[in-house]
């Protein structure tokens, strides 16, 4: 069924050309995409916007046709719909037609999906009850807030069942506990055996449930690997926020430890090795500087990120040896 | 069958969201307006005044259906892209022929059903007027059903890949010339020059003849409706809605949706 044993997803040098107008000029927005989605793990497909998040998504999805490249979903090229009873899409703010109600709408997706008439109205009841609308369900959708239409979106990607979901900014327009809610359901949906890909720009939610990232900066992938692999390194630092400190006395800690230096008003920046942190505080209490804060610091994804964000078109690689 | 379902859904919501269109019962209130004011004109004429109501009333119901038909129709594909409906419907196993025929079979119904409402207020007003209702009559506005059917097709065409101000322009462009391709044609063949005749008979094979669909003269007149011809419009009514819906279907599968 798969090419492989256990994926999923398999995109393959995937490059988009966009006309901007009617000339001939050609704008490229993928530059030769490849990454796959393994069974029954949380894929988080991060980037800045703009990165081409979105429009990947959108050739999984069948809405945009590769220039060059192919992707198959489980074994099916995209372009094709049949398949598409075993994936369920969540579009990035999502919106439905404002005269149905939250039963109607998702009774609609039902229909489309295939989903026989005796299990319909069970499915959306259920559905319904899981996104927390339980409430709501009767009312027109032309009253529901942004949060609440997106629960409907996602109610509508799981309500035939699907055995891939595919979720672009799952949290975007959630409360914090909404946020929790939606966390909690797609590791809900990984405990059941589904597989999720899911696009997002909130790093905390990916470094908290996924288990592969890859990340995508203007049209490239410049890091892809197990979240394991973008998580704490061996190097350690902390950023110490201090007011008042002498200029001598910075000059003095700049000679003496290997630091980074950064003002910020009357306040000073200082990102120091872990090692150091106790030396510095030594020196600057003694000096009758005020210490404002003390914050440890690790590597992590927010790192990576930003740093292949800043790395603009450098070549792709690869962190902790992996893929 | 899971095709034809699917369709059946996707028609089912074009009416409910079509029903909900303001633009459809202004229309459909100026229609009324019309037929009724026919009632009006015809006292004007001391000569075949249950013809002028009738032929009037006629002309209402084939012009303001065609309205709905046309306005309603050019933005059904545009909305959906538009506020990004389209997106989640085929990410579920809806081909993008299935998506359009079931948008143009919801719109057709909701022209017919519009239309068939036309019908009785003519039929009330020529009751009210003392003008005669014959057979011809319904079988003349069954026909504006079927010119509707392949209006709505052609304006679900150009809502497939352009704008819902330049799918209006194509849609009401067409549906003129399509009451006049007879008259083209027949021109086109008088000509000397044998290129121009090849090109008129070429356009008259392309572009749709709606006047297959006319027959208020027949009607209003009290004049027989050839079975044939009637038989005849029903297959070429079915025929270039086939061809009209499968080459929006053609377009509409290479489209990107940004």
């Amino acid at each position: 069924m798969t090419d492989r044993g256990n994926e999923i997803v398999r995109v393959q040098g995937i490059v988009k050309d966009f006309r901007p107008g009617f000339g001939l000029r050609r704008k490229r927005v993928l530059h030769g995409v490849t990454f796959d989605v393994q069974e029954n793990e949380i894929f988080g497909f991060v980037g800045p916007n703009g990165a081409g998040k979105t429009t990947t998504l959108k050739i999984l999805m069948g809405l945009i046709r590769p220039t060059e490249g192919r992707a198959r979903i489980l074994g099916s090229d995209v372009l094709e719909s049949e398949f598409r009873h075993q994936i369920g899409f969540l579009p990035e703010n999502p919106y439905f037609y404002p005269f149905l109600t939250a039963r109607e709408i998702l009774d609609f997706y039902a229909r489309l999906s295939g989903v026989s008439a005796s299990d319909r109205a069970r499915r959306v009841d259920r559905l319904l009850g899981i996104v927390n609308l339980g409430h709501a369900m009767d009312a027109r959708l032309r009253t529901f807030s942004k949060g609440m239409l997106q629960r409907v979106g996602i109610a509508q990607a799981l309500i035939h069942d699907p055995k891939v979901v595919f979720l672009d900014e799952p949290m975007s327009g959630l409360d914090p506990l909404g946020r929790m809610e939606i966390r909690d359901l797609i590791l809900s949906l990984r405990a059941e055996g589904k597989t999720v890909f899911m696009n997002t720009h909130i790093l905390s939610d990916v470094e908290s449930i996924c288990d592969r990232v890859a990340i995508i900066v203007k049209g490239r992938i410049r890091h892809q690997g197990q979240i394991e692999d973008f998580l704490p390194t061996e190097r350690r630092e902390t950023d110490l926020l201090i007011s008042s400190l002498p200029p001598e006395t910075a000059d003095d800690l700049g000679e003496r430890f290997e630091l980074e230096m950064r003002g910020l008003g009357e306040r000073l920046e200082l990102r120091v090795a872990e090692k150091d942190v106790n030396a510095v505080l030594d020196a600057v209490m003694r000096v009758g500087a005020e210490v404002v804060s003390v914050t440890p610091r690790r590597s992590s994804l927010e790192d990576v990120f930003l740093d292949a964000v800043r790395a603009g078109d450098e070549t792709t690689s690869t962190p902790g040896g992996s893929r | 069958m899971g095709s034809l379902l699917r369709i059946h859904a996707l028609a089912t919501n074009t009416f409910r969201e079509a029903i909900r269109n303001k633009l459809l019962y202004t229309l459909l209130g100026f229609s009324f307006l019309m037929i009724a004011s026919g009632v009006l004109l015809a006292t004007l004429s001391y000569v075949e005044v249950e013809e002028i109501l009738q032929d009037m009333g006629m002309s209402a119901i084939r012009f303001f259906s065609a309205g709905i038909a046309i306005f309603v129709g050019i933005g059904l594909i545009h909305n959906e892209v538009d506020r990004r409906t389209i997106f989640t419907i085929l990410s579920k196993p809806v081909s993008r022929s299935e998506f359009l025929i079931g948008k143009w079979a919801g719109l057709t119904f909701t022209v017919w059903l519009q239309l068939a409402l036309m019908g009785l207020a003519f039929a009330i007003v020529s009751a009210l007027a003392g003008a005669p209702l014959r057979p011809e009559h319904s079988l003349a506005i069954t026909l504006i059903g079927l010119e509707l059917m392949v209006l709505v097709a052609v304006a679900t065409l150009f809502s497939a890949f352009t704008t819902p101000m330049l799918a209006a322009l194509f849609t009401i462009g067409l549906w003129m010339i399509g009451h006049l391709t007879r008259d083209l044609h027949a021109l086109s063949q008088q000509s000397d020059v044998e290129s121009v005749a090849a090109a008129g008979s070429w356009l008259f094979q392309l572009l749709p003849d709606f006047e297959v669909f006319n027959k208020t003269l027949e009607a209003v007149h009290g004049l027989p409706i050839d079975r044939g011809e009637v038989w005849l419009a029903v297959a070429y009514a079915v025929g270039y809605t086939g061809c009209t819906l499968l080459v929006g279907s053609m377009i509409f599968s290479r489209r990107d949706f940004k």
